[in-house]
C-alpha cells in the first residue's frame, strides 16, 4: 500500500499542489487584471524554490540569484500569456530551468562553485550527517564542507539535462509528470535520465555510500 | 525518530543534504531590492519591435480557429472573384461572337467624334461625346480585360475616359490633316480606341474528315496493277508516286558505273 502511494507520488502531483495550483491562478488572475502587488504574493512564495533549483543545476549563489531574477521578471512579462493551462509553478519553473539551461549553455567552460550553508533543521539531514560523521571520525564542519564539495562535484559531472532531472525530483521532490511537463519531454525520457544520473552519482559518491 | 547508524546511507539520502542548502536572511533582503529594480526597468524600459510581432503571432496562436476560419473566407472570396472575372470575359467574348449586330451598334458612338469639323472647341466635342452615346446597355467587348469586369455597361460615357476620347479626336484630325498619313500604320492603329466588331467566324471544320485513309492507300497500292482501282486524285497521287519512284531507281543505276575489273562501284548521292 505503501509502495503504490509512494509511486503514485512520484508519477502524478500530490493534491495539495493542486490546491495550491488553483491559490496560484486566482493570483495570477488578478495580476493579469492589472494588480502588480499580486506579483510580490508569488514572487515571496516561490523565490526559495525557484532559486534552489537553479543554485543545484548551477552550483553557483551569485548566478542562481541572477537567473532566479531573470525567471520572475521574464514570467512578469509574460503573465499576460498565462492561461492557466498548466499550474503557475510548473509555468514558472519552466522559465526559470530554461533560462538557467542556456546560460549553462552559453558558460560551459566557466564553473564558479560556491556553497551555501546546510540548514540543520531538517531531521533527515542532520541524520545523515551525524551517522557519517560518526563513521568518519573527522570534525563536523570539515566533514560538511568536504561533503558539499564531493556533491557539487558529482552533479557538475552530469550532463545538463541529467542535473535538471535530478535536482527537480530528488532535491525538489516533483513528480515524474511535472518534470516532463517543465522540460517538455515525455515521462519515460525522465524516468530513464533519472535511472542513469543515479547509477552516475552513485560510482562518484562510493565513499560516502556505507 | 532515531536513524539507525548501521542503516545504509543512499544517494537519495545524500541529495536531501543539498535540499538543506539555503542562503542567509540578508540574501532575501538584496534580492528583494535588486528584483524590484529590475521589475521597474521592466516596466518602464520601452519593449523592442520584435515584441509586437511575438505578441501579433501569439494573439493568432490563441484565436487559431478564427483566424484560419477567416483566412479561408478570404481565400474563396478572391478565388470567387477571380473565377468570377475570368468567367464575365469569357462570356463577353462569347457575346461579342454570337452578336455582332450589336457589337456594330456599338461602334457607332465611337465613331461620331471623327466625323466632328475641326472648328468645334473641345468643350462642346466633350459636351456632344456625353450626349451622343445611345442609352441602350453597349457590350464592353471593346474594353481591356483589365477594366472589363461586367458584362455590359450601361452607357459608353461610363465605359470610356477622356483621355481616350482625346486621343481618338487627335487621330481623327491628323486623318483630316494628312489622309496618306493617316492610312499608315505609323503610330500604331488608333482602331484599339475604338469598339472592335469581331466577326463571326464559321465554324472550323475538319480537312481530314472526308478522308477515307484506308481507301486512299488501298487504291494507291492497287493502282498500277488494276486501273479500276485508280480514280480521281488517287490515280494521280499514285502515279505521282510511281515517277518518283522509277527516277529515283534511274538515279541510283545510274551512279552504278561498271569498272574495268569485276569489281562494281556504287555511290550514292544525296
Amino acid at each position: 500500500m505503501n509502495a503504490s502511494k509512494t509511486i503514485e507520488k512520484t508519477l502524478v502531483a500530490s493534491p495539495e499542489r493542486k490546491l495550491e495550483a488553483d491559490a496560484d491562478l486566482d493570483t495570477v488572475r488578478q495580476v493579469q487584471a492589472g494588480d502588480v502587488a499580486a506579483f510580490d504574493r508569488l514572487i515571496v512564495k516561490y523565490r526559495e524554490r525557484v532559486l534552489g533549483i537553479v543554485y543545484n543545476m548551477t552550483s553557483n549563489r551569485e548566478d542562481a540569484s541572477d537567473l532566479t531574477q531573470d525567471a520572475f521578471i521574464k514570467a512578469f512579462q509574460s503573465i499576460h500569456r498565462f492561461q492557466g493551462q498548466s499550474s503557475f509553478f510548473t509555468w514558472l519553473y519552466r522559465i526559470a530551468v530554461n533560462s538557467t539551461l542556456s546560460h549553462l549553455r552559453k558558460n560551459r567552460l566557466r564553473s564558479f562553485f560556491s556553497l551555501e550553508t546546510i540548514r540543520e533543521e531538517d531531521p533527515v539531514s542532520r541524520e545523515v550527517i551525524d551517522a557519517l560523521t560518526d563513521k568518519t571520525g573527522v570534525g563536523r564542519e570539515t566533514f560538511v564542507r568536504e561533503l558539499q564539495e564531493k556533491l557539487n562535484d558529482a552533479m557538475q559531472k552530469l550532463s545538463i539535462n541529467h542535473r535538471t532531472v535530478v535536482t527537480l525530483f530528488e532535491i525538489e521532490g516533483l513528480s515524474h509528470q511535472e518534470i516532463a511537463e517543465i522540460m517538455e519531454c515525455s515521462v519515460g525520457t525522465v524516468r530513464s535520465r533519472l535511472h542513469y544520473a543515479k547509477q552516475l552519482l552513485q560510482a562518484e559518491l562510493q565513499p560516502y555510500l556505507t | 525518530m532515531k536513524r539507525d547508524t548501521d542503516q545504509k546511507i543512499s544517494v537519495e539520502d545524500l541529495l536531501r543534504l543539498k535540499r538543506a542548502e539555503r542562503p542567509p536572511a540578508e540574501f532575501w533582503a538584496t534580492f528583494e531590492s535588486e528584483i524590484r529594480s529590475k521589475q521597474l526597468s521592466a516596466i518602464v524600459n520601452k519593449r523592442p519591435w520584435w515584441d509586437g510581432i511575438s505578441r501579433v503571432v501569439w494573439a493568432a496562436h490563441r484565436h487559431s480557429a478564427l483566424v484560419g476560419a477567416a483566412a479561408a473566407l478570404a481565400l474563396a472570396y478572391v478565388g470567387v472573384r477571380y473565377v468570377g472575372g475570368t468567367a464575365g470575359i469569357v462570356a463577353s467574348a462569347h457575346t461579342s461572337v454570337a452578336q455582332p449586330a450589336t457589337v456594330a451598334v456599338a461602334a457607332a458612338p465611337a465613331a461620331s467624334p471623327v466625323a466632328r469639323p475641326a472648328a468645334v472647341p473641345e468643350a462642346a466635342v466633350f459636351a456632344v461625346h456625353e450626349a451622343a452615346p445611345v442609352q441602350a446597355p453597349v457590350l464592353a467587348a471593346s474594353e481591356s480585360h483589365i477594366t472589363q469586369a461586367p458584362v455590359t455597361v450601361p452607357t459608353e460615357s461610363a465605359s470610356r475616359s477622356p483621355f481616350s476620347d482625346g486621343i481618338v479626336i487627335t487621330f481623327s484630325d491628323i486623318r483630316e490633316l494628312a489622309p496618306d498619313y493617316a492610312q499608315r500604320a505609323i503610330f500604331g492603329s488608333d482602331r484599339d480606341f475604338e469598339p472592335a466588331s469581331t466577326p463571326a467566324r464559321a465554324p472550323k471544320a475538319d480537312p481530314l474528315a472526308g478522308l477515307d485513309p484506308a481507301a486512299e492507300r488501298r487504291a494507291r497500292l492497287l493502282a498500277p496493277a488494276l486501273p479500276a482501282y485508280a480514280s480521281g486524285s488517287s490515280r494521280a497521287v499514285a502515279s505521282d508516286w510511281m515517277k518518283t519512284r522509277a527516277s529515283s531507281n534511274e538515279r541510283m543505276y545510274e551512279s552504278m558505273d561498271q569498272g574495268p575489273s569485276d569489281r562494281m562501284l556504287v555511290g550514292f548521292r544525296f
